[in-house]
């Protein structure tokens, strides 16, 4: 079931450098989309995102304290606040969009969020088909 | 500034159920300064537009455009080419944009896509706070330049009501009570006297109590 699930990763340039074969793992169409800061991440992209197709929307940003332009990672979380607003508003669950904080330069971690979201996701699909 | 909010977007679909082709229409003015009708908001508005159709399986094309300001004929001018194109218009400019556009535009299907709520000042990134209600009768001059029509639940001219507490508002809590800072301060400059002249009730013609407000001027006019 999980293959014909899209997934659509915004990130930050500089939070990792993991690519579509360090994903191996995640048995899902993946498309990675990096920015030049989590801050130029726009509502715009997100809705965008999902109206390209995913089924849900993973925004990525730089641990806190870390971000090269200061705040720009503070500033994606809140798009995602923004942006969960108007999904549930047009009738998308927010569950679909998801909001990490992700270490600088380790793919490792960004790799098992990314799982973690693809289950969430997957697990949220089950559930709605057995309603 | 005035100060507006978005409107929900299920109320916006439903205005614009109908048409296929819509104009989300923004101002630079005060709904800009707000965040809640400028350039980044009619992005923002045109693509969840665009989603919930898709969804809905009626894709709908929207233009996006924004314009210096709606409340003034001169700008809305570059409207006339695009009334044609489009079957409806989403405005994201105050209340005074969207009348503007309907009496200009009589052809047009004008809905507004915000809620104009208040006149108010930006106190701290993304929030804004009521300070002035556009009475047409200024009587701060003798409040220290705070505003118990705007600022008192009870619009009170005369003093407090005895209901504060703690220099609270006893209606919303979270507000500090006008009357207990406008004291405050004229006992700080030693003026508290001022206050002893008593002012009568208001007049609310001025207010729009007595039908559409025109201002002339005619040096100008």
């Amino acid at each position: 079931m999980g293959e014909g699930i899209k997934l659509a990763i915004l990130c930050c340039n500089y939070t990792n450098l993991a690519e579509r074969e360090d994903l191996y793992e995640v048995p899902a169409r993946l498309e990675i989309k990096r920015f030049p800061c989590g801050g130029h991440i726009e509502i715009t992209d997100i809705l965008r995102a999902f109206r390209e197709g995913a089924e849900g929307v993973c925004v990525c940003a730089c641990e806190q304290g870390t971000c090269h332009n200061g705040k720009g990672n503070e500033r994606a979380e809140k798009k995602v606040v923004g942006a969960r607003a108007i999904l549930q508003e047009i009738g998308i669950s927010p569950e679909r969009l998801s909001f990490y904080y992700v270490p600088r330069l380790d793919a490792e971690a960004f790799v098992e969020d990314v799982k973690a979201f693809f289950s969430k996701i997957l697990k949220e699909k089950v559930e709605e088909r057995g309603k | 500034m005035i100060i507006a909010e978005r409107r929900p977007i299920p109320e916006i679909l439903e205005n614009i159920a109908p048409y296929s082709r819509v104009l989300v229409l923004g101002c630079r003015g005060c709904v800009a300064v707000c965040s809640a009708g400028g350039d980044r908001e009619v992005a923002i508005l045109a693509e969840a537009i665009r989603l919930a159709r898709e969804r809905e399986g009626k894709p709908i094309e929207v233009i996006e455009r924004t314009f210096i300001r709606q409340c003034d004929p001169e700008y809305l001018e570059l409207l006339r080419e695009l009334v044609p194109q489009v079957e409806a218009i989403v405005s994201l400019a105050c209340g005074v944009g969207v009348n503007l556009i309907a009496d200009l535009y009589p052809s047009a299907r004008v809905y507004p896509g915000v809620d104009t709520s208040f006149y108010g000042a930006n106190v701290v990134l993304g929030k804004w706070i009521e300070k002035c209600r556009g009475c047409g009768d200024c009587l701060i001059d003798k409040t220290a330049g705070l505003c118990p029509i705007a600022r008192c639940a009870k619009n009170l001219l005369n003093g407090p009501c005895g209901g504060s507490q703690g220099g609270r508002c006893e209606v919303r809590k979270d507000m500090p009570c006008v009357w207990h800072m406008i004291i405050e301060r004229l006992k700080e400059r030693g003026e508290l006297e001022r206050l002893l002249e008593i002012t009568p009730p208001k007049d609310w013609r001025p207010a729009g109590g007595d039908g559409l407000r025109v201002r002339v001027r005619p040096d100008l006019a």
